[in-house]
């Protein structure tokens, strides 16, 4: 029998399992450092609140999950051709999706919806104002007819429109509905942990730093005054021990890498790259399967992405940013692939731009650049360090290898950092480079321009240098103190090229 | 296709933005600010006084509290009279131009095809003044949106139609 979907109806039962793993996860990540200090406090006395703690949570959590569970259902209103998903536990949301309005259907698996044989169904929708239904677990019969009715109404009315309205959304999905897209690329689980463990040391290094310092501020609350007199002498026992600090440093390099790793993969697990008619669908995700669309009109900025390590190993990553209209859209608007190939790499591009872009001419930016860096973020550093403790504390001045390390590690990246900034300016894309450890090349088509400005400081003007900024819909991209006389003509040979173009940007 | 032609571009040739003769901003605009100014500072001045007046302890301070809002004020009056000076805009065939900036020389160029909607804005002073400012904005966020203040309001009118005319003819 065809399945119905006239009247309300809930997710499979066994669906309540990925309601409970996401309501735990949230959980979890809210009461994360709460249960760590749980763990390191570990004593009788303390034990039954701690296992009390858990239970509520956990029941809390079956509830919740429950509940979600129950009030989730959703319909097709064949009368108003609508698609319906109400939900919510006190908030009741009610999303309703005009069937014409319907873009994609996808449905997608994620590591926990493959164990328990259910498949989540995502519903995109067309215009800026991107509503979505995401409905989190179905059987795949079910998924499949849902999918088919929920494309085949539209089908229906392309019918009956006739060949009159050659709409372009409705041609995207007659394709959809004849062809099954294709898989244009796949990144494998060794790409993965290639750039688990060679990027964003950074900011692995400050969500592990705030996770700590949420931990240490919640402990605070509970160790007693006495207990952290101790800890304190302890750590200040610990640091008078070069070896020490050694093993320290060793042990949050390992960490960085673990944690990376686990970021990296829980993000982008399975990472799939399906093409259909002119457009790229993406779906990655371990827990929970996120899928984006990429449309090549929509493209704004691409950046590559590629450090020392990165470049030994042959792996890259692509940041795209399309067309946004609105801050909540941000978000969305950015897509990163990661771990591609140089192959893989020139196919993506290729596919957005028709042709692989070339550096044209080089800018580089003048030594002022550097100088003027150098002299903000290392001497006036400096001279304050020196002055307070000259004028204030002198004991200050015990720290003056950490002021040190600073500046010695601060010229590295700004040397290098003024060392691959540049402009490369060809017919038909504009290439900034940039970045000291990791290197970005982002890349823009004159096209795409919404506006420029260029910019003079009143002592450049002897020196003849300038700053240039192209604004786009997606983004802004500067290039500082390059050679004043070349941005104006490029400035002027953009505009043209702009101006005499018919062609709308998008 | 027969008009069809695809010669090397003389970039040398080519129209430059940097050498367009700038219009500034209309003279009557200078007194638009500077009454702007004044009420502002009159509204801030009484915030001030009356603060004084609440807590008598304070006006041992009063000579370096008027020193301080003196010195405030020129400071102000004359960065807000450099940056005027230095506002300038220019319509072109295919592209506004608007430069401002006070330490730099910031010159944004706007291409007509690229404009998604025109304003036009009357603040309460300057519409007493028969002056109104012109809103520009671009798919490209608040960094590339251009407000052009101290128009004549009939010459705005005529830009705004101007430039609607222009973005009508894009689609």
């Amino acid at each position: 029998m065809e399945p119905q979907f006239s009247l309300p109806q809930r997710q499979s039962a066994i669906g309540v399992l990925i309601m409970f793993f996401n309501t735990l996860q949230k959980m979890l990540r809210g009461l994360g450092p709460l249960f760590l200090v749980f763990v390191v406090k570990y004593d009788s006395e303390f034990k039954q609140y701690g296992y009390a703690a858990i239970a509520v949570v956990l029941f809390l959590t079956v509830l919740i999950a429950y509940l979600k569970y129950r009030n989730f259902t959703f319909y097709l209103d064949d009368e108003n051709r609508e698609f319906i998903i109400q939900e919510g536990i006190f908030n009741k949301t009610k999303t309703i999706i005009q069937l014409d309005k319907i873009q994609q259907v996808n449905i997608n698996q994620s590591l926990l919806q493959r164990l328990i044989n259910v498949y989540e169904v995502n519903v995109d929708t067309a215009g800026s104002d991107a509503k979505e239904g995401e409905i989190k677990a179905v059987d795949h019969k079910l998924a499949l007819a849902l999918k088919a009715r929920l494309l085949e109404v539209k089908s229906q009315q392309k019918d009956f429109l006739g060949t009159t309205v050659a709409d372009e959304d409705i041609l995207v999905d007659e394709s959809s509905m004849e062809s099954e897209s294709q898989l244009f690329l796949k990144i494998s689980f060794r790409s993965l942990f290639k750039v688990g463990i060679t990027s964003n040391y950074v900011k692995t290094f400050t969500l592990i730093l705030a996770f700590f310092t949420t931990i240490y501020e919640n402990g605070k609350h509970i160790f007693s005054e006495q207990d952290l007199d101790k800890q304190n002498k302890n750590l200040d026992h610990f640091f008078t021990r070069s070896s020490d600090i050694a093993a320290l440093v060793f042990i949050v390099i390992v960490l960085i890498l673990v944690v990376n790793l686990v970021r990296v993969i829980f993000k982008y697990f399975d990472y799939q790259i399906k093409k259909q008619h002119d457009n790229l669908l993406l779906s990655f995700g371990l827990l929970s399967t996120k899928s984006t669309i990429i449309k090549p009109e929509r493209v704004q900025i691409v950046t590559i992405t590629r450090n020392y390590f990165q470049k030994k190993m042959n792996i890259l990553e692509l940041k795209i940013k399309q067309a946004s209209s609105g801050v909540k859209q941000e978000k969305k608007a950015l897509i990163e692939i990661p771990g591609c190939n140089e192959v893989e790499k020139e196919a993506v591009l290729k596919m957005l731009f028709d042709k692989a872009p070339e550096k044209g001419l080089m800018l580089k930016p003048n030594y002022r650049k550097l100088v003027f860096s150098l002299f903000l973020f290392i001497f006036l550093p400096c001279t304050a360090f020196w002055s307070f403790a000259y004028y204030v504390d002198p004991e200050v001045f015990d720290y003056k290898y950490v002021m040190v390390i600073y500046s010695l590690f601060l010229l590295l990246i700004l040397v290098f950092g003024f060392r691959n900034n540049r402009l490369y300016v060809s017919d038909d894309f504009i290439i900034k480079q940039s970045g000291a450890w990791d290197v970005d090349n982002s890349i823009i088509e004159p096209l795409k321009i919404q506006a420029i400005t260029t910019s003079q400081l009143f002592w450049h003007k002897k020196a003849n240098i300038g700053s240039v900024t192209i604004h786009t819909a997606g983004g802004d991209l500067s290039f500082q103190l390059g050679d004043y006389a070349k941005i104006k003509d490029y400035v002027n040979l953009w505009l043209y090229k702009i101006e005499i173009s018919n062609s709308n940007w998008m | 296709m027969e008009n069809f032609t695809n010669e090397v571009i003389d970039i040398a040739a080519l129209p430059k933005y940097e050498t367009v003769s700038l219009t500034h901003l209309d003279p009557k605009y200078t007194t638009v600010v500077g009454i702007t100014i004044l009420i502002t500072f009159l509204i801030f001045g009484s915030g001030l006084g009356a603060v004084l007046y609440f807590n008598p302890e304070l006006l041992v301070f009063s000579t370096q509290l008027l020193i301080g809002f003196a010195v405030f004020f020129a400071v102000f009056v004359t960065l807000s009279f450099i940056s005027l000076r230095k506002k300038a805009y220019a319509f072109r065939e295919h592209d506004v131009i608007y430069q401002h900036g006070i330490i730099a020389t910031n010159t944004i160029v706007i291409p007509y095809n690229r404009v998604q909607h025109v304003a036009l804005h009357e603040g309460f002073v300057a519409r007493i003044f028969g002056l109104a400012r012109i809103d520009i904005f671009t798919a490209g966020g608040s960094s590339s949106d251009i407000a052009i203040p101290g128009i004549a309001l009939e010459q705005a009118e005529d830009i705004k139609q101007l430039l609607m005319g222009k973005i009508q003819k894009k689609l």
